[in-house]
């Protein structure tokens, strides 16, 4: 599904990725791990179309599109979903509104009609009651007053309601408790399947024991240092990451 | 700032005669460009208004005469000269199209982004209609429902033969002749306008819009209206249109006086469109209006307004909170784009007692328009536990434009609470990536964004004129990516 | 020598109720007088009145500069002496100092013309790189007699790095009348730090007038605070520049008027730069039949991108007969910037008052209570507690709390 091949990125004169690789087949969930500064907020902006940054060298491949070719709106119309680790508030827009222009959106892309007043919904109650969010938030303004939780809980709604290809979520277990954290890991995995794949960027081990990863990847300093599976994670949980910036250590001198 | 005399509007209107003997041909369609008193005479002659009104219109000569044209700091525009302006011509007869196909396709082209019929659009480009689609069998059943309420909704001028007594009582009243420069040329050589009437208890049933005065023929540039509600009535009128207006007429000076008796309500809401002149400024209207309405007991006057049009646009709807328990609100979206100007606000004079007044207004600047915001919220001594409530805020789309806030407040009362905030924004890289990212155009999104900003004052219009100003906002912007 | 203030020594023309910027505190009253200026020079202890002393900051450990009616007074003084301050009156200068004048205010303003036209004296105050005044400066000014005028011009300079406190403090005993017309320019360098605190503690009747205009360099930071305690009829002005990148201005003011007195403050902060920050507190509490009067200009130019500009100001209308008249104005012609500001005009907090008094506290008491709380924002940010305190205290026992 995703071919990044050697993904170097800059912003103003600061290289930020410097030969990134990865590989996501249909239906797999990578994570993406490394201290901070390495990268792992950038990899999310340059897959999703921030153009603040610039990519100086290599290619992306969504099944066949060349992603890095396309505008930010038309990537998000090929499948692919940023969940924010910021979520942006826009007052005055309602959440319903917003989700209805971005559903037509990809609608008209894919030469459909608008969807019908009932349909939608129909498709918002089902989303909500995916990720606990009820009606109060929901007609509110996007994310306008939203604690922490409340906003990322909303992220989640959105990516049940907009069915991407490919869902990138950018720490969305930073600042979330317990209960919050549950909740979201419902959503996520409810939406696991084989033709969706996810990456999900993470600090901490935590959010991975809800959302059990297919492989675990290291980025540090603008490249993925090392990969394996979900064991991975606690490695790193224990020991750090420090033991990674030597090229030549191996698990065993720990 | 001009201050309200509160004896002016309390006293009547004082009639004296002039010694002048002469008027020009009354015969002539058209007055040859210049003012002076004989062009008064005439435009009362050949509207065959009674004596007291000429003499009304004679003293407002006089006092227009002694005035300067006022200097406002944030305006800049070539200043129109008066004496260049023809101030009368015969009603004109529009002349009629045969089709569609003959209307300027700009303008075709604006009108269907805007959602209106192509009956509409006959209707609007002058071309003629038929017959059969009824608008006119619409108007008269219209105006058969009213005349059953006892509503009076019709031209000034047919007011002034028809119903001189309820005209000479209320005009003037609340914006006297010496009021201001603009409404002192106004109130000697306005042309026609809307007068309105509810009676006692009377809830008007439908909107009142200038849209439905078949007879009125092309908008006029000195323009007066005249709406008075009677003890308990209400009434919600709306002004304009969101079609654009292009009008050979550069100068717009219109009055609107509302006199709002015990426990009525007036909602006036007013969509304007005027030509803003071309992306250099060139040809665009300019728009000084007077707008005042006088609250009585427990009355209660809302001004909603979005802008978008003209070149230059002066204009501060007010209310003069006179009696106990009155309201006063102002609502406002106020658009500049180009080259546009906009110097815009309002006048809460709280008098009486317990009175409350709520300004909401919301400007958008784009392009290298300049987009100020004058506020007066005035607390007399006597107006107890009076409340204001403001917020005033600026959206800037563009580096290269101005948004600016000056709000007077002057309090003359230790029980009155007033609270005024203002902020300045622009739409941020973050939101529009947001919507990029969930699928949503660039341009699309901004849309959104600016929609959800005006969204309160939005609200307060009344449904059809909201979905068509909501466009309008949309469409005024285009481009305006910056 | 006299000042005949009501027809043409000044070029321009006096500011009537039509200008603008004098709309709501007109000078008629004052054109109306005959005032003269002291011809007497310095008179030291013996010519300075019992009631008022010298350091007008109870406790605070400072450097003094004293004047009186405008002329410095070298006996009651104690100049701060160091390399890295030059503090000198103009008058004690032996050759022009390396110091100069440039703003052009007199050519602007009809009150600035009177203060070119008459000047007496004032301080030269230069802070070299990297010297951080050991003290505050407190400048005294005192105005004792009947009809006397006092025209000082102040110039502060502090060169990149430096950190300085002055305390620019006026009174006048009761018996006083006349006129103060104070101006005062000061440039901060790159990353230096200016804090300066106005006090205006006049008896009598005297038309105060003081102007103050602030030129930031980037990085720097200043502190202002303005506080009229006592006046009958004062207008603060002040205006500051940010001319570089990354600058930080806090100004802030409290207003308490009593009786007939009539206090105009107007402020203009303009950014030309970006990346810089402005915070204005002004907050009043009009007694009596006292005017109070406020307008806050904020002015973010093109190229003041990333600004951070807030300003609020709080009003208390507290009798019948008080009257606040108040302008905070915005202009902006940039767009990525966070501007805002609030203004309020209302009562003490009914509930807190209730609140208090349920408690067994007096109204009196509460109230007094409350208008400490509604001050202390404005004290808060002040740079030394002997000054806060002090003022506070006169406060207190001026309005018998």
């Amino acid at each position: 599904m995703l071919k990044i091949n050697n993904l170097c990125a800059k912003v103003g004169d600061n290289e930020i990725l410097k030969g990134l690789n990865l590989d996501v087949k249909p239906g797999e969930l990578h994570a993406i791990m490394g201290p901070n500064g390495s990268g792992k907020s950038t990899l999310a902006a340059v897959l999703a179309g921030r153009d603040s940054f610039e990519v100086t060298e290599g290619s992306v491949d969504l099944d066949g599109i060349d992603l890095l070719d396309l505008e930010a709106s038309d990537r998000a119309r090929e499948g692919v979903f940023l969940a924010f680790q910021y979520p942006i508030e826009i007052p005055g827009v309602s959440n319903l509104n917003f989700m209805k222009a971005a559903l037509n959106g990809k609608r008209t892309h894919q030469g459909l009609e608008p969807i019908k007043a009932k349909d939608f919904l129909a498709k918002v109650k089902e989303c909500s009651s995916l990720v606990e969010l009820d009606g109060q938030l929901r007609d509110r303004s996007v994310n306008e007053g939203f604690s922490g939780g409340e906003k990322k809980r909303n992220e989640i709604f959105q990516m049940a309601m907009l069915e991407p290809k490919l869902a990138i979520l950018d720490e969305t277990d930073s600042g979330l408790d317990i209960d919050a954290l549950r909740v979201v890991s419902k959503g996520v995995n409810a939406m696991r399947s084989s033709d969706r794949s996810f990456i999900v960027i993470t600090h901490y081990q935590r959010l991975l024991e809800h959302i059990v990863p297919d492989f675990v990847h290291v980025l540090s300093n603008g490249k993925i240092v090392k990969s394996g599976g979900k064991e991975l994670a606690l490695e790193l949980e224990e020991k750090g990451y420090d033991w990674l910036k030597e090229p030549s250590h191996d698990t065993s001198n720990a | 700032m001009e201050r309200i005399d509160e004896d002016k509007l309390i006293d009547e209107v004082t009639g004296k005669s002039y010694e002048y003997g002469f008027t020009t041909d009354i015969e002539s369609e058209t007055l040859s460009p210049g003012l002076n008193e004989g062009v008064v005479r005439t435009i009362s002659a050949k509207k065959n208004e009674p004596e007291w009104l000429l003499n009304w219109r004679l003293e407002a000569f006089k006092v227009w005469s002694e005035m300067n044209e006022p200097d406002w700091a944030h305006v800049e525009y070539e200043k129109p000269d008066f004496q260049a302006i023809s101030y009368y011509s015969a009603p004109k007869q529009k002349k009629e199209l045969a089709s569609l196909d003959e209307v300027d396709p700009e303008l075709l082209k604006t009108m269907e982004k805007l959602g209106i019929s192509l009956e509409e659009q006959k209707r609007l480009s002058g071309v003629a209609v038929d017959f059969v689609m009824d608008s006119v069998s619409v108007a008269t059943s219209f105006k058969d429902k009213l005349a059953d309420l006892g509503v009076i909704f019709c031209s000034l001028g047919e007011a002034i033969q028809e119903h001189p007594e309820l005209v000479r009582k209320h005009l003037g009243t609340v914006v006297p002749q010496r009021d201001n420069y603009y409404a002192a040329l106004n109130s000697a050589v306005f042309t026609d306008g809307s007068f309105c009437y509810i009676p006692k208890g009377v809830r008007c049933p439908m909107e009142l819009s200038t849209y439905f005065r078949i007879n009125q023929a092309g908008t006029g540039q000195f323009e007066r209206t005249l709406i008075v509600a009677d003890e308990g009535s209400y009434v919600s009128y709306l002004e304009g249109c969101t079609a654009p207006q292009r009008d050979e007429n550069q100068l717009h000076a219109a009055v609107v006086e509302i006199i709002s008796h015990d426990e009525a309500e007036v909602r006036y809401s007013t969509v304007q469109n005027w030509y803003p002149g071309d992306k250099d400024g060139k040809g665009g209207v300019f728009n000084f209006v007077t707008k005042r309405g006088l609250c009585h007991r427990a009355a209660k006057i809302s001004w909603t307004q979005v802008e978008t049009g003209s070149a230059v646009t002066w204009k501060y709807p007010s209310c003069i909170l006179k009696g106990d328990d009155s309201i006063g609100e102002f609502f406002s979206v106020a658009v500049t784009n180009n080259k546009q100007q906009a110097d815009t606000g309002t006048k809460m004079i709280h008098i009486g007692k317990r009175t409350r007044s709520t300004i909401i207004s919301k400007g958008i600047s784009s392009g290298h328009s300049q987009n100020s915001y004058r506020g007066l919220v005035q607390i007399h001594p006597g107006a107890e536990n009076s409340r204001n409530f403001s917020v005033c805020d600026s959206l800037l789309m563009t580096d290269t434009c101005g948004a600016h806030t000056f709000p007077y407040i002057e309090a003359k009362n230790p029980t009155a609470q007033i609270e005024h905030e203002a902020t300045t924004s622009k739409i941020g890289d973050d939101q529009i990536f947001y919507c990029q990212q969930r699928g949503i155009e660039e341009e699309e999104a901004i849309g959104l964004i600016v929609k959800g900003y005006a969204k309160d004052v939005l609200n307060k219009l009344p449904m059809e004129f909201a979905v068509e100003a909501q466009k309008l906002l949309t469409i005024s912007l285009e481009g305006s990516v910056g | 020598m006299s000042v005949f203030t009501d027809k043409f020594l000044a070029t321009l023309p006096p500011p009537t109720r039509k200008s603008e910027r004098w709309k709501y505190s007109p000078i008629t009253k004052l054109l109306n007088n005959e005032i003269s200026i002291s011809t007497e020079g310095a008179q030291g202890i013996n010519g300075w009145p019992e009631s008022v002393l010298p350091n007008p900051v109870l406790n605070l450990d400072a450097y003094l500069v004293v004047f009186k009616n405008g002329t410095f007074e070298p006996t009651l003084s104690d100049l701060p002496v160091s390399d890295g301050v030059d503090c000198i009156p103009f008058s004690k200068m032996d050759q022009s100092g390396s110091l100069k004048f440039s703003n052009g205010y007199h050519q602007k303003e009809w009150i600035g013309e009177l203060n070119e036209t008459y000047r007496q004296d004032g301080l030269s105050l230069h802070v070299h790189r990297n010297v951080k005044v050991d003290r505050p400066i407190v400048i005294h000014h005192l105005t004792d007699g009947i009809n006397v005028a006092s025209f000082p011009k102040h110039l502060i300079k502090v060169d990149e790095g430096g950190e300085l406190n002055v305390v620019i403090w006026s009174s006048a005993t009761d018996r006083s009348s006349g006129m103060y017309n104070g101006l005062l320019e000061a440039s901060i360098g790159p990353n230096a730090m200016l804090s300066l605190e106005k006090v205006c503690n006049e008896g009598g009747k005297v038309f105060h007038f003081s102007h103050e205009h602030i030129v930031q360099e980037r990085d720097s930071k200043l502190k202002m605070h303005t506080f009229t305690i006592k006046g009958d009829w004062v207008r603060n002005e002040l205006e500051i520049i940010s001319r570089g990148k990354g600058t930080d201005s806090v100004f802030n003011g409290a207003y308490l008027p009593l009786g007939t007195e009539h206090i105009d403050n107007h402020t203009t902060m303009d950014h030309t730069s970006s990346d810089c920050t402005s915070s204005e507190l002004y907050r009043g509490i009009m007694y009596g039949n006292s005017t109070g009067v406020f307008n806050g200009k904020v002015f973010v130019r093109p190229d003041a991108q990333k600004t951070n500009a807030f300003q609020q100001n709080t009003n208390i209308v507290a009798d019948r007969g008080a009257a606040i008249n108040t302008k905070p104005e915005l202009e902006i012609y940039a767009d990525d910037v966070k501007c805002a500001h609030g203004c309020t005009v209302g009562q003490f907090d009914l509930d807190a008052l209730f609140y208090l008094k349920s408690r067994g506290i007096d109204e009196k008491a509460a109230k007094a209570l409350l208008v400490e709380a509604f001050l202390a924002d404005v004290l808060s940010s002040v740079s030394s507690t002997e000054l806060s305190t002090e003022i506070m205290r006169i406060y207190t026992e001026r309005h018998g709390w």
